[in-house]
């Protein structure tokens, strides 16, 4: 089943692998992707204007969906039938998957913020974790590649958060709403400022993309192209070259070797016959998340590689990272009864509030470490399957109360930094198997005092705000309670971490393995930290400007 | 409805003119009626052979009133799975299981909840007893504790239309079944303790009920949702109306000088 005619194997169709390809298959190098779910078509399947109460319970979410019946996840959520995973004794993890073309970029939040230097240099400034083995002079004008080819809205704020876009990168951000300009104001009396959110979505026509118009959640997908994901971008724009072809339901298992210990293809099971095979490639990259790709490395044993392959660091599976989680919200009594308009916009935020302590931290004034950012809600939302407020009585008087709590509040969403530990990490259940016979991972967990304080400043801060906007407020949950459970906030990274040196690292700052040359990572698993942005424009970035150098090598044949 | 037992007769006659049934029953008498009405089989969903107890019976202690103990049947039907037809949703996606009877109480309870009112329909105008019907039939975790609940307050609403006018609640005058209703639905320090637990249930099913009629579309016209639409071009953003009740919000709350600016 050797393949000559594919020099590079992509395992993984999202944010990583279908970057990884188009920027392959862009310079002429043939790629052979392979996709563990199904075919996709973003054109055909997705409900666009389809109104909850068309769905199941009224659009709400199951077992089945975890995000509500329109999400665009096929075959996941929590939970895949037949692919579990296990959590350690006194461990709680959530592993969010999905099995589909294109993975999680079809459902992803689109939220698209770079990290700054502060970002990939914190153990530089406070000892902990791993700096980033490079600087972010070298990956801005990636940054600026990447957002220009995938569509960014929003703004330089000038903000020490939020590192600019180069002039023309950036399209112009959708207006923001009420209750989002009302948290602006309450925030900015605290010394607290925020500015429009950079969003993978268009509000201006690129490629053959239309841009936003402003209706149907980003969630279901979007079948206009407006909201960024591989399969109406990428994927489609790499299969025009002529130079990719994507095998779907194909689950690969290992990656195999040769008697030197160098890699010579993967192993992967026909979901749909359920017979393995064995491809053959000159080149490997695995992007297929950070906890699939090291699960496929450690179950890669071999004489050779006893340990997992690419893991004579012992670091592969170690060093997972989620960002942290916690929610506040409130109704707001001068919000009530409002003056109706439609507050859908891109149906998600218009405005956020970047890391604002910077400054204080460097003064030694807070007692955590990294950051957070806060998402807001609010708005005139779809009617769905839960009403709001505490409604009393029946009849017209009860509607009343209905319409005047509708859109009245408002919610603060924690998303923040989470160092690395020695209690965080995933290795391979020594006696669960999938449907498949292939080992799954089995997760360990434990937050530390960093996320446990972070998150309580982040709850005394929401509350701080909401009150100044006339909210009541009650008792603030513990941090322990609050804080999201490993996992829940899909934002898994650091499992296959690049660095300086193979003695701590699995991978050089191109995602290439310190022991097999022949072998990259191109997923989240490669990144070092985890800063409070989220992890998908990164992702994409890293394998925009690993795969160059990659096309680099494969045109000088070093590898 | 089945005959009430005839012994009762007197009392019950006697409820439908003063409707303070507290001050003629004592609980002793009410749960002897209970008994009776049992075994005259006019309880719904009463247990069948082979069934087990689900969901949150446990606390029904003293002080809870006539809170009946459903022993429910587990739904057992199948979801509709990790990869359902997004664009054509399942008209049916599981058997619905609420009898002829529940349903017509579900029915009048719906429409005391939601009545017709001007331009918009009530909520049984709108099927909104099916899509409960549907809620409560579903197989997953979060909709079979809520049929526990919403069943047991049906039953509930009975054996309180029985116990104080002999009749099933259905069968009641509205000025009967708002007596009752006006008991149950406020929620507050106030609630007797009698009617706390119903009241927790009432609420329940009156959210259920609230969502189903606020998401069709007579529904999003009566909240005001004017979302779903294609917009051409760029958001437009608040009406000036609506920034005009901003600018009012942020002077009452003395956050004028902080205001985001607005081009």
């Amino acid at each position: 089943m050797n393949d000559p005619a594919y020099p590079v194997l992509v395992v993984g169709s999202g944010a990583g692998g279908a970057m990884a390809a188009w920027e392959l298959t862009r310079q002429g190098h043939k790629v052979l992707m392979l996709e563990a779910g199904r075919h996709y078509d973003p054109r055909t399947e997705t409900p666009m204007f389809r109104p909850n109460a068309d769905a199941p319970l009224m659009g709400a979410a199951t077992p089945d969906k975890d995000f509500g019946y329109y999400d665009s996840t096929v075959n996941g959520g929590w939970q895949v039938p037949d692919e579990p995973y296990t959590t350690a004794e006194g461990s709680e993890f959530l592993w969010w998957r999905s099995r589909m073309l294109g993975g999680r970029t079809n459902h992803w939040g689109r939220y698209s913020l770079r990290f700054s230097e502060h970002d990939f240099k914190g153990k530089s400034r406070d000892g902990l974790g791993a700096d980033w083995p490079f600087d972010y002079d070298e990956i801005a004008p990636w940054y600026d590649r990447t957002e220009a080819l995938i569509g960014v809205c929003g703004t330089n704020t000038g903000l020490d958060d939020m590192p600019p876009s180069s002039e023309g990168v950036l399209q112009p951000p959708p207006r923001p709403r009420i209750p989002e300009l009302l948290i602006a104001a309450a925030a900015k009396k605290h010394g607290i400022t925020a500015v429009p959110m950079h969003r993978a979505v268009l509000t201006r026509p690129l490629d053959d993309r239309a841009p936003c118009f402003y209706a149907t959640p980003c969630g279901y997908g979007c079948s206009i192209g407006a909201a960024f994901q591989t399969t109406t971008s990428l994927l489609p724009m790499a299969q025009a070259t002529g130079n990719l072809r994507i095998v779907t339901d194909a689950m690969v298992k290992t990656v195999t070797t040769d008697a030197d210990g160098q890699v010579t293809g993967v192993t992967y099971v026909d979901k749909k016959t359920g017979t393995e095979r064995q491809v053959g490639a000159k080149v490997v990259v695995l992007a297929a998340s950070a906890c699939e790709s090291a699960r496929i490395l450690l179950n890669s044993r071999s004489a050779r590689h006893p340990g997992g392959l690419a893991n004579s660091s012992g670091q592969v599976g170690r060093n997972l990272m989620d960002s942290t989680g916690a929610g506040l919200s409130a109704l707001v009594p001068a919000l009530m009864d409002r003056p109706r308009y439609n507050e859908d916009g891109h149906t998600a935020n218009h405005l956020f509030i970047p890391w604002w302590g910077h400054e204080a931290q460097a003064r030694g004034e807070l007692d955590f470490p990294r950051g957070y950012h806060f998402e807001l809600g609010g708005r005139f939302s779809e009617p769905g399957a839960y009403v709001s407020g505490n409604l009393q009585g029946y009849g017209p008087e009860l509607k009343r109360q209905v319409r005047a709590h509708y859109g009245a509040y408002v919610s603060f969403a924690l998303r923040g930094e989470m160092l690395p530990n020695e209690h965080c990490y995933m290795d391979i259940d020594p006696q669960v198997t999938d449907k498949w016979g292939i080992p799954v991972p089995r997760f360990h967990w434990r937050w530390s005092e960093h996320e446990l304080r972070q998150v309580a400043h982040g709850l005394k801060t929401a509350k701080a705000i909401l009150e100044t906007m006339g909210a009541t407020v009650g008792e603030l949950p513990a941090p322990e309670e609050a804080i999201k459970k490993g996992g829940e906030i899909i934002h898994e990274v650091g499992t296959t971490r690049m660095g300086e040196s193979p003695t701590d690292s699995v991978t050089n700052q191109w995602g290439q393995t310190w022991d097999c040359p022949n072998l990259f990572v191109m997923d989240g698993g490669v990144f070092a930290s985890n800063p409070h942005k989220n992890c998908t424009l990164t992702i994409m970035t890293l394998a925009m400007r690993n795969s160059a150098w990659l096309a680099d090598q494969l045109k000088a044949e070093t590898l | 409805m089945g005959k009430a037992p005839r012994d009762q007769g007197d009392v019950a006659h006697d409820q439908a003119s003063a409707p303070a049934y507290a001050n003629r029953l004592t609980r002793r008498e009410s749960l002897k009626l209970l008994a009776a009405l049992a075994a005259s089989a006019m309880l719904p969903a009463l247990p069948a052979t082979g069934s087990t107890t689900t969901g949150d019976v446990a606390g029904g202690a003293a002080g809870d009133g006539h809170w009946p103990q459903l022993e429910l049947q587990p739904v057992t039907a199948r979801g509709y799975g990790k990869d359902p037809d997004l664009m054509t949703p399942p008209e049916a996606p599981w058997p619905l299981t609420l009898t002829p009877a529940q349903l017509s109480l579900l029915a009048v309870l719906s429409d005391i909840i939601v009545p017709a009112e001007g331009q918009s329909p009530s909520a049984s105008e709108v099927q909104v007893p099916t899509v409960v019907d549907e809620w409560v039939s579903a197989p997953y975790p979060a909709q079979q504790h809520d049929r526990l609940t919403i069943l047991s307050a049906l039953a509930w609403l009975d054996d309180e239309a029985a116990l104080r006018f002999s009749q099933g609640f259905t069968a009641l005058g509205r000025p009967q079944q708002l007596a009752i209703i006006d008991d149950i639905a406020y929620d507050n320090d106030q609630t007797p303790r009698q009617f706390r637990r119903i009241a927790g249930a009432f609420a329940r099913l009156r959210n259920l009920v609230l969502a189903a009629y606020f998401c069709t579309p007579d529904g999003m016209e009566d909240i005001g949702y004017l979302g779903n639409v294609a917009i051409a071009g760029d958001y437009p953003g608040p009406t000036p109306e609506a920034y005009r009740h901003l600018e009012t919000v942020l002077a009452e709350l003395g956050l004028g000088e902080f205001a985001y600016p607005v081009g």
